[in-house]
C-alpha cells in the first residue's frame, strides 16, 4: 500500500492513534499557510478532541455545512473505508455533500485508514461496493488514488489542478 | 469547429501541411516512444491478453441487450431518485439537455470532459441556446478557448505545445507568464476555474460506465474537475452513450483494470467515482441532486445489431489505438479522425458524423496491426477500417481506377500474371541494366520518389521452379511454398535462398502452380469479392498435396491467410474448418527454420557481419512471432545488433506507401535513422514488402547498407562443405 500509494505522489504516515493523526494535520495545515481546516465522518467526541486542539493551535475548525466556506478550506481530514493496496488506492463512500466538498476543495486532503482496512486490489472490495450501490437510496463512492493530477499540456506531469494538491495517507496500527 | 477534409485532394493538403509542424511531429514522436515503453511497464504485473478478451466476452454479451440493460439501469436509477431519458441522435439530445437547464432556471453550465458530448457538439447548441458553458477539463478548457476540436480521446490539446498555452493564458489572466513553467499554467486553470464551479448551476457529465443492475455510473478521471462538476452544481446532467451499458459492476470493475493502463500508463487514474441517484446537494431544492441521466442512440443500436460492426461498440475509449498508430504519430489527431481520432475514429466517424466526413479519413490506413495489439476490447481495428472503408465505397457509388483493376484483374489469374510479365518489359527502359529504378517518369508525382524501386524479375520464380527441384526420397517433412506475388515475380533470388537451405535436410518441397495472389493487395482497396475470389483459388491450388506446412517467406501473406482467409471461407462456399486447417498449416520461414529444422550453428560459417533486424508487422502481430527470427539470425553466425523500434511498422502496407507516399516516406526515414545509429552492416526482414521499402529507402539516401530477406543472408552462411 505505502510503496503504491508514494509511487501516484501520496505522502503515507503510521500513527498510533487518532490524536497524533488530527495534530498531524494540524501541523501540516500550519506549515502551508493555512488557517482553516475542514473535517467530515467523525463522531461528536473525536470532533471535540479536534476542536480542543485546533483552538490550541490557533487553527480555524470549520462548521458544517462546508458550502458556506466555498473556496476556503486548507486542509480536509477525513476518515476513509478502505485502501486498496495493489494501487494505493483510498475508498471513501462520500453520499453526505460535505465529505465530498472537503475532499474535492481542500488544497490538502489527510485522510485516516485503519490498516486492517488495507485489501489487496479493488475484486476484494467488490461484494461490499455492490452492496453499497445496490442498499443505498443515493450514494457517491469515490476511489482515490493520489491527488489530483494532469498532463494536458505536453503530457508533461503536473499535480493539483482541480482537487487537493496533497494527499496524505495516515495509516493507524489497530490495537 | 471541427473541419475534416471531404474528399481526398484537399485531405492530401492538410496531411503536407500537418507533416510540416515541427512541434507536433516532436510531440507525438515522443508520446509515441514514452507511452510504448509506460504501457509495457504498467502491464508487468496483469494479464493484459486474457482481461482483453473477457472485456470483448462481456461487451458482445451486452451489446445485443442494449434496450434490456437500459430498462434495468432506468428501473433501478429511477427508484433512487434520477432521471433517465433516451434520446436518438445527437439533436435530440442536445435538446433535452437545453430543456432541463431551461426547466431548472440555469444560466451558468459546466462540463467535464465527455466524447459523448462532442459528438453531438453540445456546446454550440447550448451556447446558441444562450447558455454560459465553461468546458473545466484542462485540455477541453484550452481547446473551448482555442475554437478547436479535440486532437485526442484522452489528451485533447496533446497538439499544443507549452508556448501556445502560454499565449493562450496571458490572455486569459493579462499576465505575463512563464511558458517552461507548465505547473504555474496548470494553475492558472485551478485558479480561474473556481469561481466557475462555485457559481455554476448545472454540471454536464458523460460516464465510463452505466451499471445497469445497480443503475449507477462509473466515471474514470484525473484532473477532479468531473467530482466538483457532479457536486457542486445543483442538478448534474450525465450524457451517455448506449455502448456504456453494463450488466454490473464486476464488468466495470473489469475494464477498470485496463482503461487507465491503456490509455495513460497509470495503474488507476486518480479518481474514479460511483454515482447513484439524487444525493445530498444544499443547493438545490429539498437538499436533493436534480439528476438525470440520458442514454444516447445516434446509430448505436442498429450498430449493435450488425453482425460485423457491433465490434465496433466495444471500444472502451481508452485512445491506445491512436498512441501507437504510426500515423497518429506523424499527422496528429486533427488530421486522423472527426470527432473521434485513431483507428476507432476512422471507422465511428462513418456512423456517428456520415460518409462525407469519413471518405478521406478512412484510406488512411497501413494495416500495420498496431492499434488491434494494443486493443483492450479486442477489436479487429484495421479489418473494420477496411469494411468501413467498403461501406464508404458502396454509398459513393464510384470505383476508382485502382479499384476497378484489382477488381477486373486480379481474380483472373492468367491475366494478372501475364500483366506483370508485361511490365517486366515496360520497365526495362527506366532501370539502364541497374538493380533498382532510382529516377521515375515525369509523370508520376515527385513525393514517390523517396524510395528507389526494385525491378521485375526476368524470370519469375514459378518458371524457375522446374530446374529448382529435387527429388527426395524418405522426406521427413513435405512442404508447400506460398511464394507470393513479390518473391515470385520481384525477388525471387529470396525463395532460391531458402530452397538452398532445405534442400539437403529431407524436405521435400511442392510449389502449386494455380496460387495466385493472397488477396491482401484487394481487401486493402476494400475489394471483398476479389479477395474472397482469391482465397478460395489459393484453397484449390492446395487443396489435396499431402504436406504438413505451407511455408512462406512473406510475412504479409501468412497473417492475411491465417487471419482473413477463415472470416471469409463460407461466402466463398468452402467450409470454414477447411479453411481454417489450410491455414493452420501456415509457417513463417524463420519458424520453419528454429522450429521445424532446428538448424545448428555448425552448418553455418563464423561471420562478423553486424545484422540489423526489422520485425514486419504482419509477422511480430499478425503472426505472433518474434524470437524465431532473431534466434536464426545468431544460428547462422551473424552478430545480430538491435536498433530502436524494431517492431513499428516501416511505412510500406502495399499500396498505401503509393496513396500516401509523403506519410510512408517519414515513417521509413525514421525506421532508417533507428537503423543507421545501430552501426549495423546489413539489415534483414522476414517480408519482401518491408524489403522493398526499406531497400528502396537505403538505396535512395546512398546509404551502402544491405537490405536482405532473412533468407538470404542465412544462406550466405552456409558453410561450403553443405552446398
Amino acid at each position: 500500500m505505502k510503496t503504491k500509494a508514494e509511487a501516484v505522489q501520496a505522502v503515507v504516515a503510521d500513527t498510533t492513534n487518532l490524536e497524533s493523526t488530527f495534530n498531524y494535520a494540524i501541523e501540516l495545515t500550519q506549515q502551508q499557510g493555512g488557517r482553516n481546516l475542514a473535517a467530515v465522518g467523525f463522531t461528536p467526541e473525536q470532533w471535540d478532541m479536534l476542536d480542543a486542539l485546533c483552538k490550541t493551535a490557533g487553527v480555524n475548525l470549520l462548521k458544517p455545512p462546508l458550502r458556506d466556506h466555498g473556496d476556503a478550506i486548507d486542509t480536509a481530514v477525513t476518515p476513509v473505508s478502505w485502501g486498496l493496496a495493489d494501487t494505493g488506492t483510498l475508498v471513501l463512500p462520500s453520499a453526505e455533500e460535505d465529505i465530498r466538498l472537503a475532499t474535492m476543495l481542500a488544497d490538502t486532503h489527510v485522510a485516516c485508514l485503519r490498516a486492517s482496512q488495507i485489501k489487496p486490489d479493488t475484486e476484494s472490495i467488490q461484494a461490499e461496493l455492490d452492496h453499497i450501490l445496490k442498499t443505498e437510496p443515493a450514494t457517491y463512492v469515490a476511489f482515490i488514488t493520489g491527488p489530483s493530477r494532469t498532463a494536458d499540456i505536453e503530457r508533461v506531469l503536473a499535480i493539483g489542478v482541480h482537487g487537493p494538491q496533497e494527499l496524505h495517507i495516515l495509516i493507524r496500527k489497530d490495537r | 469547429m471541427i473541419k475534416t477534409a471531404q474528399d481526398i485532394k484537399s485531405y492530401k493538403k492538410q496531411l503536407k501541411d500537418a507533416l510540416q509542424d515541427q512541434f507536433l511531429r516532436k510531440a507525438l514522436g515522443n508520446f509515441n516512444t514514452a507511452y510504448r515503453q509506460n504501457r509495457a511497464d504498467v502491464y508487468a504485473e496483469t494479464d493484459f491478453n486474457t482481461i482483453k478478451q473477457e472485456i470483448a466476452a462481456d461487451k458482445d454479451a451486452a451489446l445485443p441487450r442494449l434496450p434490456a440493460l437500459m430498462q434495468e439501469f432506468k428501473r433501478q436509477a429511477e427508484a433512487a431518485g434520477t432521471h433517465v431519458h433516451v434520446a436518438q441522435d445527437a439533436v435530440e439530445a442536445n435538446q433535452i439537455i437545453s430543456r432541463i437547464a431551461q426547466d431548472n432556471a440555469v444560466q451558468h453550465i459546466i462540463k467535464s470532459k465527455s466524447m459523448t458530448a462532442e459528438e453531438t457538439y453540445l456546446n454550440d447548441h447550448l451556447e446558441k441556446e444562450g447558455f454560459n458553458v465553461t468546458e473545466t477539463d484542462l485540455g477541453e478548457w484550452i481547446i473551448q478557448l482555442r475554437h478547436e476540436g479535440p486532437s485526442h480521446m484522452v489528451m485533447p490539446a496533446i497538439h499544443l505545445s507549452r508556448y501556445q498555452v502560454g499565449e493562450l493564458f496571458n490572455d486569459v489572466t493579462n499576465q505575463n507568464l512563464d511558458p517552461e513553467d507548465i505547473d504555474k499554467l496548470v494553475k492558472v486553470a485551478r485558479k480561474e476555474l473556481r469561481p466557475a464551479f462555485l457559481e455554476a448551476d448545472m454540471g454536464i457529465s458523460g460516464a465510463n460506465f452505466a451499471i445497469a443492475d445497480s443503475g449507477t455510473l462509473g466515471l474514470v478521471t484525473n484532473e477532479g474537475n468531473m467530482r466538483l462538476v457532479s457536486t457542486l452544481p445543483r442538478v448534474h446532467v450525465a450524457l451517455v452513450g448506449f455502448d456504456k451499458l453494463l450488466p454490473d459492476l464486476k464488468s466495470a470493475l473489469k475494464i477498470l483494470k485496463l482503461l487507465p493502463r491503456n490509455a495513460t500508463g497509470q495503474a488507476l487514474t486518480s479518481y474514479v467515482t460511483w454515482i447513484k441517484g439524487a444525493n445530498e446537494c444544499r443547493s438545490a431544492p429539498d437538499h436533493k441532486k436534480v439528476m438525470h441521466v440520458i442514454f444516447l442512440d445516434n446509430g448505436r443500436l442498429e450498430l449493435a445489431r450488425d453482425p460485423i460492426f457491433s465490434e465496433a461498440l466495444r471500444c472502451i475509449r481508452c485512445g491506445a489505438c491512436a498512441n501507437v498508430c504510426p500515423i497518429y504519430s506523424k499527422v496528429g489527431g486533427h488530421k486522423f479522425g472527426h470527432v473521434y481520432i485513431g483507428a476507432i475514429g476512422l471507422i465511428l466517424t462513418l456512423f456517428y458524423h456520415g460518409r462525407e466526413n469519413d471518405r478521406a479519413i478512412v484510406k488512411n490506413c497501413l494495416n500495420c496491426q498496431a492499434c488491434k495489439a494494443v486493443c483492450a476490447a479486442d477489436i479487429d481495428l484495421p479489418y473494420l477500417i477496411k469494411k468501413t472503408l467498403r461501406l464508404v465505397l458502396d454509398s459513393d457509388g464510384r470505383k476508382s481506377i485502382k479499384n476497378f483493376l484489382l477488381s477486373k484483374v486480379m481474380p483472373n489469374r492468367r491475366l494478372f500474371h501475364f500483366l506483370i510479365r508485361q511490365a517486366y518489359l515496360a520497365q526495362k527502359p527506366l532501370a539502364r541494366k541497374g538493380p533498382m529504378i532510382r529516377h521515375l517518369p515525369h509523370f508520376f508525382d515527385k513525393q514517390h520518389g523517396f524510395r528507389s524501386l526494385p525491378v521485375i524479375a526476368s524470370k519469375p520464380f514459378r518458371d524457375r521452379w522446374q530446374h529448382l527441384q529435387v527429388d527426395v526420397k524418405k522426406p521427413k517433412h513435405t512442404v508447400s511454398f506460398f511464394a507470393g506475388c513479390a518473391v515470385d515475380f520481384i525477388y525471387p533470388e529470396q525463395a532460391e535462398a531458402m530452397i538452398k537451405l532445405i534442400k539437403d535436410r529431407s524436405v521435400k518441397v511442392v510449389f502449386p502452380q494455380e496460387q495466385s495472389c493472397c488477396g491482401l493487395p484487394a481487401l486493402m482497396a476494400a475489394e471483398e469479392e476479389t479477395a474472397g475470389s482469391l482465397a478460395r483459388q489459393n484453397f484449390k491450388a492446395f487443396e489435396g498435396n499431402r504436406s504438413d506446412i505451407i511455408l512462406t517467406l512473406c510475412a504479409s501473406c501468412a497473417s492475411h491467410l491465417k487471419h482473413y482467409y477463415p472470416k471469409i471461407a463460407r461466402q466463398v462456399g468452402i467450409p470454414e474448418k477447411d479453411m481454417t486447417a489450410f491455414v493452420d498449416k501456415v509457417m513463417d520461414f524463420s519458424s520453419f527454420m528454429i522450429n521445424v529444422l532446428d538448424l545448428s550453428p555448425d552448418a553455418f560459417k563464423a561471420g562478423d557481419k553486424k545484422v540489423a533486424y526489422h520485425s514486419p508487422c504482419h509477422l511480430c502481430r499478425g503472426m505472433d512471432v518474434t524470437e524465431e527470427p532473431r534466434k536464426l539470425i545468431e544460428t547462422a553466425g551473424l552478430n545480430y545488433v538491435p536498433c530502436a523500434d524494431e517492431d513499428v511498422c516501416c511505412g510500406f502496407g502495399g499500396s498505401y506507401s503509393v496513396d500516401f507516399p509523403e506519410i510512408s516516406a517519414e515513417i521509413l526515414k525514421q525506421k532508417l535513422a533507428g537503423v543507421l545509429k545501430s552501426g549495423a552492416d546489413v539489415l534483414v526482414s522476414d517480408c519482401p514488402g518491408c524489403v522493398l521499402q526499406l531497400k528502396g529507402g537505403m538505396d535512395k539516401q546512398g546509404h551502402d547498407i544491405e537490405v536482405k530477406h532473412i533468407s538470404e543472408v542465412v544462406a550466405d552462411q552456409l558453410k561450403t562443405k553443405s552446398k
